[in-house]
């Protein structure tokens, strides 16, 4: 089972998420009109939105996944079951059966 | 490099336009993450209110829809909801409903043109969603205090019982049951999405009782066929280059915010509460869609009805859409919220009792 997040952990990996969302949707907006123009050609132009999607659902996927774990918003585990509190396991010795 | 956009098809972007957009993509989304489907049947009507032609406003909502699913169905995957092969299977008759959906709609328009179409599209829409969505809404009212359904002989479980060559097993799901009658729920849910574009409203469902999937379960795999299926239309519309990538990018911004977060809430809330935000809105979105039949029984000359009264009833029924859409999300966020809330006194007690 993957290991729980740590918030710390989820607010450095949003961050490196979010520059990369940023940067594509930055990238994106900046040159809208020869995008959008390009990639609404048709034929083997229709890779081009597929693949930016894709692209998009990655970046900004994994900052929205890390930006609620930041926020403490997260799932709760269906097979959580309290452990019974450890009871001190009785000493093994050593014995000699000669 | 400035290059001029074809203003017929592509529409200029208003701070106002991003904003509305980037909204109801995570309302959608929110919706979405947590009942399986929903928010498309919003987006379309609503870019279309902004300007943007019908087709283009189809492919770039299709374009938003498969991504989306794509991220909700992995997150789900994780917390062991999703049954990729029940997914795959329903996905498969669905493409086949699909295409025979496309079918009928071209046939009617056809023999009673465009406003037969409209008639027979809000029609399906009313019948289909009261049906089900009214059982659906029963079904999560008589559940018990655990938000399980009432004990007795199901549907699902009398067709289980029923050996009928091939059997196939799905072990997310729990269920073994005959291919014959897993086919025609993911057919319908194809002819339902080629009709109203929300094939969902009858996937999860047909899922719950015809093939004896949990809501959790059902609603989850449902993520699955709609990437299957956005994916296979976004190809099509995109080869006839009607995505407009800037609208597509906008509600997917929101959108996975939304659906991740709605993913989430199936974790923590009674599994009676998809049911019970899946039938209130089903049951919305028909008294929506119930207000645009006069419309088109005016323009087919069967029932005399004022332009103005068209009018007022047109904006009625888009605001009851976002209505649905918007009570849906109240009520999954009041809920996480009050379920989170529990959760945490309950573990405190727990830890403080260990």
């Amino acid at each position: 089972m993957a290991h729980e997040m740590t918030k710390k952990q989820a607010v450095v990996r949003m961050i490196g998420f979010g520059a990369a969302s940023a940067a594509v949707y930055g990238a994106i907006f900046y040159f809208s009109n020869p995008i959008t123009e390009m990639f609404s050609r048709g034929g083997v132009y229709a890779a081009m939105p597929i693949a930016t999607v894709f692209l998009v659902s990655y970046v900004h996927g994994g900052f929205a996944s890390n930006l609620w774990t930041a926020l403490g918003i997260n799932a709760r585990q269906p097979a959580k079951t309290l452990q019974p509190a450890a009871t001190k396991r009785p000493e093994v010795r050593a014995t000699l059966n000669a | 490099m400035d290059v001029a956009l074809d203003t017929l098809k592509f529409i200029d972007l208003s701070t106002s336009s991003i904003i509305f957009l980037f909204i109801v993509g995570f309302i959608g989304g929110l919706v979405s993450g947590f009942i399986g489907s929903g928010g498309a049947f919003v987006l379309t009507p609503g870019m279309m209110s902004l300007g943007v032609p019908g087709t283009v406003a189809v492919a770039s909502n299709m374009c938003h829809k498969f991504p989306k699913a794509l991220v909700g169905a992995i997150k789900r995957f994780r917390y062991g909801q999703v049954d990729i092969k029940l997914g795959l299977v329903m996905a498969v008759s669905a493409g086949v409903g699909v295409q025979v959906g496309i079918k009928l709609q071209r046939m009617i328009l056809e023999k009673w043109g465009q406003s037969g179409s409209n008639l027979y599209v809000s029609l399906s829409f009313v019948a289909v969603l009261v049906l089900v969505g009214g059982y659906v809404f029963y079904d999560a009212m008589t559940a018990d205090k655990g938000g399980k359904p009432k004990a007795g002989a199901t549907l699902a479980q009398r067709l289980q019982k029923l050996e009928i060559w091939p059997m196939m097993t799905f072990k997310t799901a729990g269920v073994r049951i005959s291919m014959w009658f897993t086919i025609p729920v993911g057919f319908a849910t194809g002819m339902l999405a080629a009709t109203i574009a929300v094939g969902g409203f009858v996937g999860v469902p047909g899922m719950i009782y015809v093939i004896g999937a949990s809501g959790l379960v059902a609603s989850a795999t449902e993520l699955v066929i709609a990437f299957v299926m956005g994916l296979g239309g976004t190809i099509n519309w995109a080869m006839h280059g009607m995505v407009d990538i800037r609208l597509t990018v906008i509600i997917l911004a929101g959108s996975l915010l939304g659906v991740q977060l709605g993913a989430i809430g199936t974790t923590l809330v009674k599994e009676s509460m998809i049911k019970f935000v899946m039938g209130s809105i089903m049951l919305i979105v028909a008294i929506s869609r119930g207000l645009a039949v006069p419309k088109y029984l005016a323009e087919l000359g069967v029932m005399d009805v004022a332009p103005e009264t068209v009018a007022i009833m047109d904006k009625a029924s888009f605001l009851i859409m976002c209505a649905a859409l918007t009570f849906g999300a109240v009520i999954i966020l009041g809920s996480m919220y009050k379920a989170r809330k529990a959760n945490a006194k309950q573990d405190r007690e727990a830890f403080g009792q260990a």
